[in-house]
């Protein structure tokens, strides 16, 4: 009984409180400083981007960054053949020395480090962007 | 040559790039890269088995040298030149940031 009553008056105190607040609330809503200070915490909450989650690479972007890479590739032969399908040796003209430079520069663009073996199996542009989509922390 | 020899020559290469761009001092940076590159562009047509053996010994020496000379390099850093482009002065986290410079065209 002694905590029904206590529930009760727990409620009837919270509920008076709600009331005696809403109309102080529209009060201070009506000045712009104070709305945006009160509104503010609710729109940055949904903002918040968490460390831990991935930077969001779209298959485009890393497409172009790489295409521009090697654009600006003086070793490149034939620009008319740079696509986004293009292989290194066959449409581009590129040897293997020049290979592993472009690899190296596409580890400086997106800030990674291509173990050999993997940097070893990179041909294409293709296979450079399946391989940075793979990688979580590329940026 | 063997798959395993072009592996070892391509990998050499690259590591011989990375520990070049190692260098905080402009001018051996851009010539330890551009040596690697004339050197292993020099002997791209070399055939003989033996002459690659001796050729990738010497880029493993050279490549210890280097480990060597950039650790060395990064005790004496100098302020950014102007070639290098940028304003300086500011540590972005890359490497080869100087920290201290000052901004060119003032004083």
């Amino acid at each position: 009984m002694f905590r029904a009553a206590i529930l009760r008056a727990a409620r009837t105190a919270s509920q008076s409180a709600v009331r005696a607040q809403r109309p102080a609330f529209q009060r201070i809503t009506q000045t712009p400083f104070l709305q945006s200070r009160i509104s503010t915490p609710a729109t940055s909450i949904s903002a918040i981007r968490c460390y831990a989650s991935s930077s969001g690479l779209g298959q485009d972007e890393v497409t172009g960054r790489i295409m521009d890479l090697l654009k600006n590739f003086d070793k490149v032969q034939d620009q008319s053949k740079l696509s986004a399908s293009s292989h290194f040796t066959n449409d581009l003209g590129l040897d293997s020395l020049d290979t592993v430079e472009v690899v190296m520069a596409i580890e400086e663009e997106f800030s990674i480090e291509i173990p050999d073996k993997e940097a070893d199996a990179i041909h294409s542009v293709s296979q450079a962007v399946d391989y940075i989509m793979a990688q979580p922390d590329a940026h | 040559m063997s798959q395993t020899a072009a592996f070892e020559v391509r990998s050499l290469y690259r590591s011989l790039l990375r520990q070049s761009s190692q260098f905080a001092a402009y001018n051996f940076r851009e010539y330890a890269k551009r040596r690697t590159r004339d050197a292993f562009r020099e002997h791209s047509t070399e055939s003989d088995a033996r002459r690659i053996q001796e050729l990738m010994q010497k880029g493993i020496k050279e490549l210890q040298v280097l480990k060597r000379q950039t650790v060395v390099s990064q005790f004496f850093q100098l302020d950014r030149l102007v070639v290098e482009g940028g304003r300086e002065g500011k540590q972005r986290g890359n490497s080869n940031d100087i920290v201290r410079q000052k901004e060119p065209g003032w004083d």
